[in-house]
């Protein structure tokens, strides 16, 4: 329902919003892709990078240029777009785009607490709303805890992390050794904390462990993102709820292709299922029992908008699983912006942006393995 | 294809052209390898299939064994790590296991497998890391079979350009 969205939308946000629709007029054309593909070497890319919007991006680095360099460089430029956003925008646009920072109003829990502290302190966060950098934050999260489980320093980690997902209490994350430490000790004052309820269960932190912890904090994180969208209501509700239901989709049907011949067992795999979208809750409960592709193909196949998705998998280009849902991503993603006043299009463009990342650097190692039969397999955007 | 020389001594060449097709082989696995894993990267994130995942000590899965072939020409052979090579399952080896009695051999200390290091980025890996990996173990039996033809070939060499240099001694006392 559109009740003066689009009378009072332009007051907050129009700025931002005419900001984000400047930054998407940026993005990479197809024009600009043909001219990477034809680049032999590193130093050619960044030639040709000069002449789009990237600019000298890369001025600052001397030989040997790398992919990796390349990616790192590109990251942070987005969050440097998304900093600017975030730190221009208001209420409630800025509860969309960012959680808890030092700022975040949660200081009257400040110290580890007991479980009944724990309790009212997650009764207080369900009100707060859970934004974008959440799953940067869960991400970083479990790399530490992954480097950890290497015996990698903090320091080594920290360089790597994504930078829209810092928060201050990241270094201290590698020393807890049960999910109770975690939340006890580092995560209570975050914006994890609300997610972590659902993933108490597991007693260590091992390999398996911390896969379900992630696909758990991720589920816990996408469903109280859902909820936010739907209950704002408005243009924002109608952009961002399919899309949000796409998104949960795409991890049941990944979840359950990456688990085939794993040791995850299908209990534990439905519990990892987002309890959203339009496969929850026949769909979920039958891919709960799916034991391999065909057999999950048949569950798509129950489902107008995947059936053809799955058709289109394998094919002359061998496309995977995975390249379908971007492609089907990115085409969400470019509606986004047909409508105006609401806040879908600052996720639309991240993920946009984050596409043209995954893009270029493709491109980036085909060139530098000299390996070019599958250059051309990027997503074009514009 | 041989020389007779004094007697008959035949001296096999070995297969260059046999070489150059398993050269060939190696080298499509170790690009699929690459290229597989770059689309690992692709799928999960370029942060989470690279050297923060593993730690910088590792045990080994697979063992380099190199046995005396036929000519005394060393062979090599991939074998997992922690399995006896063949060579070692001998008589002597079963006269110790004789003399030691079946629960006192090894086996209990080594029946630890090494962890599979596709676990190191997690148990949900998309398809293209599996690849990977796959591809990696074929060009390492490759690797080990050009090793072993080279071997082969140079031993060949070396021999033929011994043949040659008496030829050479012998053919101005023949004239």
């Amino acid at each position: 329902m559109l009740e003066g969205a689009e009378l009072y939308f332009n007051v907050d946000h129009g700025y931002l919003e005419g900001l984000v629709r400047g930054c998407k007029a940026s993005l990479l054309t197809q024009q600009d892709y043909i001219n990477l593909v034809q680049c032999e070497t590193l130093e050619d890319l960044k030639i040709h990078l000069q002449t789009t919007d990237y600019g000298n991006f890369l001025a600052n680095h001397t030989n040997p240029l790398t992919v990796s360099k390349i990616d790192t460089e590109m990251r942070k430029r987005l969050c440097g777009e998304f900093e600017y956003f975030r730190n221009h925008s208001l209420e409630p646009l800025s509860t969309f785009l960012t959680y808890m920072t030092n700022e975040f109003p949660a200081q009257e829990v400040c110290t580890p607490c007991s479980q009944t502290l724990v309790t009212m302190f997650l009764r207080v966060q369900v009100n707060f709303h859970p934004v974008k950098r959440c799953s940067y934050m869960i991400d970083n999260v479990i790399l530490l805890m992954n480097g950890a489980l290497q015996k990698k320093s903090v320091k080594e980690i920290l360089g790597k992390c994504h930078p829209l997902g810092r928060f201050t209490e990241m270094e201290a994350v590698n020393i807890a050794e049960t999910p109770s430490d975690l939340f006890n000790a580092i995560l209570i004052e975050t914006p994890l904390a609300p997610f972590f309820q659902d993933c108490m269960s597991e007693n260590a932190l091992d390999e398996l462990n911390i896969e379900l912890l992630r696909n758990k904090l991720y589920k816990s994180y996408l469903e109280a993102f859902y909820k936010f969208c739907k209950n704002h209501g408005d243009v924002t509700a109608e952009v961002m709820c399919p899309i949000l239901e796409f998104e949960a989709d795409r991890r049941a049907f990944i979840i359950t292709l990456n688990s085939f011949g794993t040791e995850l067992s299908k209990e534990d795999r439905e519990t990892l299922y987002p309890t959203f979208g339009k496969l929850y809750p026949e769909g979920l409960r039958l891919l709960a029992q799916a034991e391999d592709f065909d057999q999950m193909k048949n569950v798509a196949d129950h489902y107008g908008v995947y059936k053809p998705l799955f058709e289109a998998v394998g094919g002359s280009g061998g496309k995977t699983l995975e390249d379908v849902f971007y492609e089907r991503e990115v085409q969400m993603n470019v509606l986004a912006f047909n409508r105006q006043f609401h806040y879908g299009v600052f996720y639309a463009y991240v993920k946009l942006k984050e596409q043209e990342i995954r893009n270029i650097v493709w491109i980036a190692e085909c060139i530098s393995q000299r390996h070019r039969t599958k250059i051309n397999s990027y997503i074009p955007i514009l | 294809m041989g020389t007779p020389l004094d007697g008959g001594s035949r001296v096999p060449i070995g297969c260059p052209a046999k070489l150059r097709r398993v050269t060939r082989k190696k080298v499509a696995p170790d690009l699929e390898g690459w290229l597989s894993l770059a689309k690992a990267r692709y799928a999960m994130g370029a942060k989470s299939v690279g050297p923060l995942q593993y730690a910088s000590h590792m045990e080994p899965q697979v063992c380099l064994h190199a046995s005396e072939a036929q000519e005394g020409l060393q062979k090599f052979k991939v074998v997992r790590a922690g399995v006896h090579a063949p060579e070692e399952v001998g008589p002597r080896e079963a006269g110790l296991r004789r003399r030691k009695g079946p629960t006192k051999t090894p086996e209990p200390e080594s029946s630890e497998a090494p962890q599979d290091p596709l676990n190191w980025f997690g148990i949900l890996v998309p398809h293209s890391l599996r690849q990977a990996q796959a591809s990696f173990r074929d060009g390492l039996q490759l690797a080990a079979d050009i090793a072993s033809l080279q071997n082969r070939i140079d031993w060949g060499r070396s021999q033929l350009r011994g043949l040659q240099e008496k030829l050479k001694q012998l053919e101005p006392g023949a004239a």
